[in-house]
């Protein structure tokens, strides 16, 4: 029941974008599709959509597999090196870029920024997988004469694509609702495109149109997910693998692979750190004056709020569909994923349009904006909750009850003690994407409201550098746990 | 175990935390739900605004908050907030987007004395709203790059071919917009259209004005069409954004040579009428005024009497062209902008 | 020590009814074992009485308490009972003694002397109590979960294929823990197997289910030597079955004539014989003639598969122990020993 009412949540920004852009009638809807404008957007989105889509994989299940399953040394170091780019925001990471690298904009540009800021989506589920699946069909594999690569490419591929599936859509849809990285790089999307329309006049119905084309390309990337998925059932990692993966030896291909491995986490990590340090120093040029604290504590206060409501909100239908595989479970995970492609700003119009017609009391609170924030970020605490909620068997609640708790009480005892880790690894996805949140906030904040992103927005759109960093540098430091989290989430170790 | 027990005492704690800064009121997300503060909806600079707000504060002991925002989408968002809009004040840096917010019928007529501290151009013809600031049309060029002989004579010259790739715009912008609306009325639709079709076959699209200011001093294009206060503030720091590059005036009442008109105007539904005039009074008073200099913004003052920043050339030695701000049509300019694919 | 009622149980899973009309009860601090295949409802058994699932129609009475039926349902943290699944299921989260005193109050959860008290009742070491449970065993868990289902004391103990996860070695010597512990905490006991002579060995009353209903209900002689049915006889080992005619409390069949003792009537019947009823000999000797298609060997015995002489002869095994087993090919003779049962018996008359 309760996983209904957060999904008919979900659902209500996009009735409303709907209904908006009915309102424009079929010819002028056609009629605003069907311009050149939209089709140079198609192509710029499915460009992007692609390269970064491939580009992400490749890098995120290479750096996977050789970190997880070749003997290459310093496996915990790369580990951190690969997720810790999530702590960098996409737009920090493109401002980082384009001030070091003058005409650094543009397709390449934003293909370059987004597999660095996104690869991890697709690596940390796959090491993850890697890490803990037992190697006895991969020994299989070569038994019947397949070498280490071919392996890896029949089995071990298959074996992850639950994973990897999982990943790649993270990547995707967050391409989808990207705004501020783009933006930045002066390469149009959808996304953009709607800001702009926005921007010009608010609410128009030309970019209800475009949202719903958008919403049209995130349905059909979670049907195809869905469909490439399978019958796989998903796989509960770590629920006792009974031997830990072997490792290949990597001969004299190592330098190359250590090389390969130090290239990605210097362009990943270490350009933004270095380039945000670099301007961190010059903050006394900034044009104008910095004030952290008051931005720094509305983010915490907003993050934690929001990340807390979210993991609660997360939770039945995160128990539905871990628990069940019908249909109607499926169908409530996905729209919850639905609305969460929309760029923020649809979904804030959406608020501000119920808000103002049906919930004044509710305009331009911080009420208002955490519920766009559990609309836009619900997914990011579903992956994890849903994972966590697979390793705990039912079997133990049975046993639970026996003992003399009731359901609540077997709950706090049992279920929440063991969800804990990995369900916080949700959270704190959720609180970072709320440090990052630009255009929702900006919107939907109650007046006087300033956050590190809106903050840092203003100062980096004026190309004020000096005056950005400190707001990006405090970002990224809001973000680091969540490295450690994500790491330590979910996945207990089993002990040999 | 033990470490389970601390992780889960940190989250109770961290939520206990962030609810009761939210319930306590220290947090200003919580904002001025009972509307016992002016509240003022500011397109303007965040600096500007600011400042007008903390010495109208401390001159008349009227608290003040401000939201932040952008010309068209503020204008879009006070008609849709319609009769019970939050704001009881609102600036915009270009006229557009106040004549939107008149249409709407939602702005109070402004009192007269403070329309007769203002020059009788930068008052609308309706008397609803006044001016506040000017800016002008400047076109920004990298003499490396292009000569000044080889300059554009006017605004229209620049969907000549022959510029194409050499210069840039931030077509998304409202300062932009109020551009493309000053050639409309000047113009025409026709030639208006086919000047945006070549803008964008011919022009760079940039972000904002600092970024096509930024592209023009890196020599990334050769013209830019900016308002002048970004380049005079830029040339009075470390001129890191505009050291390269010279500012070329149309004049000759081109539509190049506009003169935009940052507009105030008191919300009908305002229940703070009486203070929200007042704060108008403020703004285009001499104290005001006297802002638009010491600030640093460098944007013109148009108070009778007030003088500019006297670095800017007088704003009556611009020949600008001569449009009653009232006509300026946004949401057309918007559909023609739409149809040349540039939104 | 609490007796245990189901009367009229019938219960089902979505659309697939799973239990009828079972009617069973199990006196204070006495051991059933439900015995049947996999998929014949006994799990479910358990989990109504545990209360895991409610029943459709029927009653379930803990002493005298209605703990489901008409009107009533409570729920299975106030039942009052213990539970050993076949995982064990201990709490991945908590060392041994977390797990064990689980569900005592908070109080006594603190001293730990209840917790060394259960150990040594499960005949596990002290020193266990700060491991994890995927530091142990898995014998050992099972252990761990029998003590942790016994520290509150309860009136009955339900063990659902709590030694199936063992490997055979492991699962006798577990299994004699468990049932010493059991003894001595006095408890009822109801047991689910597959495993007849797990469920033989182990209770002091078999009830057999199948298809969800329960076939025969008595003590361990009783429904190995008589069972009711063909179904029944299969449940508990190996049988034979041969038809028979029956007159005068005497079956004449392949195998001879055969003492039927309280078989009344007379007519055609089924004869179902164990394995060790049947004697093997010299060919001369004997009423019954066979060839041996098949001997597994054992050590301890033998299991020899024959077919009698004649056309349409039935199949029977026989098991025989000492003297090395005749082979393949071999021909025997066959006797009887002892009574037969008879299954379906002819109507009187």
């Amino acid at each position: 029941m309760a996983a209904v009412l957060v999904a008919l949540l979900c659902l209500l920004p996009l009735v409303v974008v709907l209904a908006k852009a009915l309102e424009a009638g079929a010819g002028e809807a056609f009629s605003l599709v069907w311009r050149p404008r939209v089709g140079e957007l198609m192509r710029n989105t499915l460009s992007l959509l692609a390269l970064t889509g491939v580009l992400a994989t490749v890098l995120g299940v290479g750096a996977a597999w050789l970190v997880e399953r070749t003997a290459v040394p310093w496996a915990g170091l790369w580990r951190v090196a690969f997720v810790a780019p999530l702590a960098v925001p996409a737009f920090v990471n493109s401002f980082a870029w384009s001030s070091l690298v003058p005409g650094f904009e543009g397709l390449a540009g934003a293909v370059i920024v987004t597999t660095l800021s996104y690869f991890p989506f697709v690596f940390l589920p796959v090491a993850a997988l890697l890490r803990s699946t037992d190697p006895g069909l991969e020994e299989a594999s070569r038994a019947l004469g397949n070498g280490p690569w071919r392996t890896f490419a029949r089995v071990g591929l298959a074996q992850v694509r639950p994973a990897l599936l999982g990943g790649v859509l993270l990547v995707l849809l967050h391409l989808l609702a990207e705004y501020g990285a783009l933006e930045m790089l002066r390469f149009p999307t959808f996304t953009t495109a709607i800001l702009d329309q926005f921007e010009v006049a608010f609410d128009s119905r030309s970019g209800s149109v475009l949202a719903v084309v958008l919403i049209g390309l995130a349905t059909l990337l979670l049907t195809l997910e869905v469909l490439a998925r399978g019958r796989t059932r998903y796989v509960a990692v770590g629920s006792g693998a009974a031997r830990r993966p072997t490792r290949a030896s990597l001969g004299r291909a190592l330098p190359a692979a250590l090389l390969g491995l130090a290239a990605l986490a210097v362009l990943a990590l270490g350009v933004p750190l270095w380039s945000i340090g670099t301007w961190l120093g010059r903050a006394d040029q900034a044009l104008e004056p910095v004030a952290l604290g008051p931005a720094l504590r509305s983010t915490l206060v907003l993050g934690l709020v929001a990340a807390l409501v979210t993991t609660a909100a997360t939770l039945p239908a995160a128990w539905l569909v871990a628990r069940s595989r019908s249909r109607v479970a499926l169908l409530l995970e996905r729209v919850t994923y639905l609305a969460a492609s929309l760029p923020g700003v649809v979904v804030a119009l959406a608020l501000i349009t119920l808000t103002i017609g049906f919930a004044r009391p509710l305009y331009q609170t911080t009420t208002a904006l955490v519920v766009a924030y559990v609309v836009l970020f619900i997914p990011l605490a579903m992956v994890s909750t849903r994972a966590a909620i697979a390793t705990v068997r039912p079997e133990l609640a049975d046993a639970a009850r026996a003992l003399g708790d009731g359901p609540v009480r077997t709950f706090v005892r049992v279920q929440a003690p063991l969800m804990l880790r990995g369900t916080l690894a949700g959270t704190a996805l959720v609180f970072v994407a709320v440090t990052t949140e630009l255009t929702a906030t900006l919107l939907l904040a109650p007046t006087g409201t300033r956050t590190l992103a809106t903050a840092f927005w203003d100062a980096s759109a004026s190309l004020d550098y000096a005056a950005a960093a400190p707001f990006a540098a405090a970002m990224v430091v809001l973000s680091a746990p969540l490295t450690w989290l994500l790491l330590r989430g979910g996945h207990e170790e089993p002990r040999p | 175990m033990r470490r389970r027990t601390t992780l889960i005492a940190a989250a109770v704690a961290a939520a206990t935390l962030g609810l009761s800064a939210c319930g306590d009121g220290s947090l200003e997300a919580t904002g001025d739900l009972d509307g016992s503060k002016l509240t003022i909806y500011s397109a303007q600079h965040k600096n500007l605004t600011q400042a007008w707000g903390e010495e109208f504060q401390k001159e008349t002991g009227i608290d003040v908050q401000i939201r932040y925002g952008n010309d068209s989408s503020m204008g879009a968002q006070i008609v849709e907030e319609g009769a019970g809009s939050p704001a009881d004040v609102f600036l915009t840096e270009n006229s557009p987007a106040m004549t939107t917010v008149e249409q709407a019928g939602l702005l109070a007529p402004v009192d007269p004395a403070t329309l007769a501290q203002v020059g009788d151009a930068y008052v609308p013809s309706s008397k609803d709203w006044v001016g506040i600031a000017a800016r002008a049309t400047v076109l920004v060029y990298n003499p490396s790059k292009i000569k000044e002989a080889d300059l554009p004579a006017s605004l229209m010259d620049l969907a000549d071919p022959k510029y194409a790739g050499q210069w840039g715009a931030a077509a998304g912008g409202a300062d932009f917009q109020a551009i493309v609306s000053a050639v409309l009325a000047q113009e025409g639709e026709q030639k208006t259209e086919a000047w945006l079709r070549a803008l964008k076959s011919n022009a760079k699209i940039y972000q904002n004005n600092i970024a096509t200011m930024k592209a023009v001093n890196a020599g990334q294009s050769a013209m830019g069409i900016i308002y002048h206060y970004y380049w005079y503030r830029d040339q009075a720091l470390q001129k890191s954004s505009s050291g390269n590059t010279k500012l070329h005036y149309f004049k000759n009442q081109d539509p190049g040579a506009f003169v935009s008109l940052s507009g105030g105007g008191v919300l009908k539904s305002s229940k703070h009428a009486a203070d929200a005039q007042k704060f108008l009074a403020f703004v285009t008073g001499p104290q005001g005024q006297k802002l638009l200099r010491t600030t640093d913004v460098k944007e013109y003052a148009v108070g009778k009497g007030a003088a500019s920043d006297p670095a800017l050339p007088p704003l009556d030695s611009l020949e600008a062209p001569r449009i009653d701000p009232f006509t300026l049509n946004g949401p057309k300019v918007i559909d023609l902008m739409t149809k040349a694919g540039l939104l | 020590m609490t007796t245990l009622r189901l009367e009229g149980i019938s219960a089902s899973h979505p659309r697939t009814p799973v239990l009828h009309d079972i009617d069973l009860t199990v006196a204070s601090g006495t051991t059933t074992a439900v015995l049947g295949p996999s998929g014949c409802g006994k799990t479910t058994l358990l989990r109504v009485v545990a209360g895991f699932m409610r029943p459709d129609t029927g009653t379930v009475r803990l002493g005298d308490e209605v703990v489901a039926g008409p009107g009533t349902w409570v729920p299975p943290e106030r039942r009052g009972f213990g539970y050993v699944a076949q995982e064990g299921n201990l709490f991945p989260h908590l060392d041994v003694a977390a797990n064990i005193s689980y569900g005592l109050p908070r109080a006594e959860r603190r001293a730990r002397g209840r917790v060394a008290e259960l150990l040594e009742v499960v005949g596990l070491p002290a020193d266990l109590a700060g491991r994890r449970p995927d530091q142990l065993s898995g014998g050992q868990q099972q252990r761990v979960a029998l003590a942790r289902s016994l520290a509150r004391r309860p009136g009955i103990v339900l063990l659902d294929e709590p030694f199936s996860a063992l490997d055979p070695e492991l699962r006798v010597a577990t299994r004699d823990a468990v049932a010493a512990a059991l003894r001595h905490e006095r408890a009822t006991v109801v047991l689910v197997t597959h495993d007849h002579a797990e469920a033989l060995s182990f209770a002091d009353q078999v009830a057999v289910l199948h298809d969800g209903g329960l076939v025969q209900v008595g003590a361990p002689p009783e429904v190995y030597t008589a069972p009711s049915d063909r179904r029944s006889a299969v449940s508990l080992g190996e049988a034979c079955f041969l038809p028979g005619v029956l007159e005068d409390g005497v079956v004449r069949c392949a195998l001879g004539r055969l003492a039927a003792p309280g078989a009344s009537g007379s007519g055609p019947c089924e004869v179902v014989l164990r394995p060790e009823q049947l004697v093997l000999g010299p060919v001369a000797s004997g009423i019954a003639h066979g060839v041996v298609t098949r001997t597994e060997y054992f050590g301890h015995d033998a299991l020899v598969e024959l077919r009698l002489d004649g056309d349409r002869a039935p199949v029977l095994r026989a098991r025989i122990t000492g003297a090395p087993p005749p082979v393949a090919g071999d021909e025997v003779s066959v006797t009887v020993r002892g009574d037969a049962h008879l299954l379906a018996a002819p109507a009187a008359g």
